[in-house]
């Protein structure tokens, strides 16, 4: 049985589920929405792990679980908790509803795509940075400093500059502008990322297991997501074939971070120079699948139907 | 260089930092959190070269990982002062930032770093007790039962498992080796595979004695109070920083 958590209307859980009932693999949706008529209990002893999960009138055992995909968005900012007091009853017990999911899917023997912990590693770029280069991948030179000066000279060094958030948190990629360098006296107070620019084609590689999909993207914009905003129109995504050798480094540099599912980041130069800028451990495939008809999520639910750990 | 990070309210820290002092251990720098956020400059990069990191600290003092050789690292998180100078709406942000700052600089440390940062912690892995049971459990410990519920509150899982009145004891795995308590006992070695399969250098191992007499696993900690382990501790301690330095 498949345990899969989220909103089922989000795009990526509606593939993957319809995948899976395309498959006949047997699944259980938890919809966060519907938290109030749900409860889970988990403990661990000398033997096992086991517990159960009510969803609604049908209550499962959780040793039953041999796979999970959880898509979860952040609880505390369901609509339904929008006019509730802080400490409302109903509040409280979606908190304690989701923590205690978490806590189970951290230590489920089962596949779970993917764990919270192997998913920290992207909470600091240039962290994830250092882990992307011991795989043998370039990364772009990377500043991160509260100096206006250095900022400066890495410009004039590099030409082109980038600057984003050093953690996920409001992840926008912009480039250093002239009148960037006239407000850089605020960074004195927080240090900040600066990337040299690192021109070629971007890549996003989505690794599932041994599987590998791989989506060349074109486009004038700094970010490609935000490609309308930036640069006025779409990005284009044309699937491509990476090279095996290419292909074996990012499912090993996936697998080396814990993730079953990850999406890479990766710009090819003229030179054929592969940069890596990030794995993303939660990837929102469906914006790739959906223009270039890789079936992503059919190796999304056929990893889920084969349950078993990888690691 | 041999570099004390921590905070000023980390006795246990302080406490190493005098000790290896008179160990003779030099050139040895006790640089606090609360001094780090002051800094006058920052400067961390990452790429072809690896990593580097240049800290000009407020009373002038220059940490530059081409002159740091061990640390003995003590950050739990980056001192709140910055974070505080934040809007109220850009707080997270800045507190993220600040994290995801001090994890990639720590990691990028050269040398012996005890303990080594992860993605689950500035100076080591921490973790939810329900996973240091199944962690402690499969290293071979005696573990009591954890039960979680959608009725419990999360803070509730802070609760100590250990029963009123239990004799308690700490120890120390480091290096292969246990301090503060015997060696070569079946519980020595199953404390030391748990450092092991955590990856932590340094991981205080916090135990009970149930109604049988059986040690039993209560938590762990990445950043444990080194004074338990006493002078052997520290004395292996400043042998594995000075091993780096040689």
């Amino acid at each position: 049985m498949i345990l899969v958590c989220g909103i089922p209307s989000e795009t990526p859980l509606r593939l993957v589920t319809a995948q899976l009932e395309a498959l006949g693999a047997p699944y259980v949706l938890f919809n966060q929405r519907e938290f109030a008529h749900s409860d889970l209990w988990f403990e661990v002893d000398q033997d096992a792990v086991r517990g159960e999960l009510r969803l609604g009138d049908v209550t499962y055992r959780l040793e039953d679980f041999t796979a999970v995909y959880p898509r979860l968005m952040d609880d505390r900012a369901l609509p339904e908790l929008v006019e509730l007091a802080p400490d409302s009853p109903l509040r409280v017990h979606c908190r304690s509803l989701h923590d205690a999911l978490t806590r189970w899917m951290e230590i489920a023997p089962g596949l779970v795509i993917n764990r919270c912990a192997p998913m920290a590693t992207n909470s600091s770029k240039p962290y994830q940075a250092q882990l992307i280069r011991e795989h043998g991948f370039l990364t772009p030179e990377t500043l991160i400093t509260n100096d206006p000066a250095l900022v400066r000279n890495f410009r004039v060094r590099h030409g082109r500059v980038i600057y984003k958030s050093i953690s996920a948190v409001r992840s926008i990629v912009q480039e250093l502008s002239d009148d960037d360098e006239d407000r850089l006296e605020r960074i004195r107070w927080c240090p900040t990322q600066f990337q040299a620019y690192v021109e070629g084609t971007n890549v996003r590689v989505h690794t599932i297991g041994d599987e590998v999909f791989a989506t060349a993207i074109h486009s004038a914009a700094t970010d490609y997501r935000y490609a309308t905003r930036q640069a006025g129109k779409a990005a284009d995504l044309r699937e491509v074939e990476l090279s095996d050798e290419l292909a074996a480094q990012c499912v090993a540099l996936a697998r080396s971070l814990g993730l079953e599912f990850a999406g890479i980041d990766l710009k090819i130069t003229e030179d054929d120079e592969v940069f890596c800028f990030e794995v993303n451990p939660c990837p929102a495939f469906s914006y790739y699948e959906g223009n270039t008809g890789q079936p992503i999520s059919n190796a999304v639910a056929r990893r889920l139907a084969m349950g078993a750990r990888l690691n | 260089m041999i570099v004390v990070l921590c905070s000023a309210s980390d006795a246990p820290a302080l406490w190493a930092w005098g000790g290896l002092k008179q160990l003779g251990v030099r050139p040895l720098e006790l640089v606090l959190a609360e001094s780090l956020a002051q800094s006058s400059l920052w400067e961390h990069r990452v790429g072809r070269d690896g990593a580097h990191l240049k800290i000009v600290l407020p009373d002038r003092r220059v940490l530059c990982s081409t002159r740091i050789r061990g640390v003995l690292n003590r950050l739990v998180v980056p001192s709140q002062s910055v974070v505080n100078l934040a809007s109220a709406s850009d707080r997270e942000y800045a507190q993220s930032e600040l994290q995801a700052f001090y994890l990639s600089w720590l990691h990028g440390l050269p040398g012996t770093v005890l303990n080594r940062p992860t993605a689950l912690g500035l100076c080591g892995s921490w973790l939810h007790r329900s996973e240091w049971m199944v962690r402690a459990r499969d290293a071979g410990l005696r573990i009591p039962t954890y039960r979680q519920t959608s009725q419990d509150r999360p803070e509730d899982s802070f609760r100590s498992p250990v029963p009123e009145g239990a004799l308690r004891q700490t120890l120390i795995a480091f290096d292969g080796a246990i301090f503060g308590g015997e060696q070569d006992t079946p519980l020595a070695r199953a404390c030391t595979r748990l450092a092991e399969k955590v990856r932590a250098e340094i991981l205080g191992i916090d135990l009970y004695a149930n109604a049988g007499g059986e040690w039993v696993f209560a938590g762990a900690s990445a950043c444990p109070d080194l004074s338990l382990g006493g002078q052997p501790l520290l004395e292996r301690i400043a042998y594995q920083l000075e091993g780096a330095n040689a």
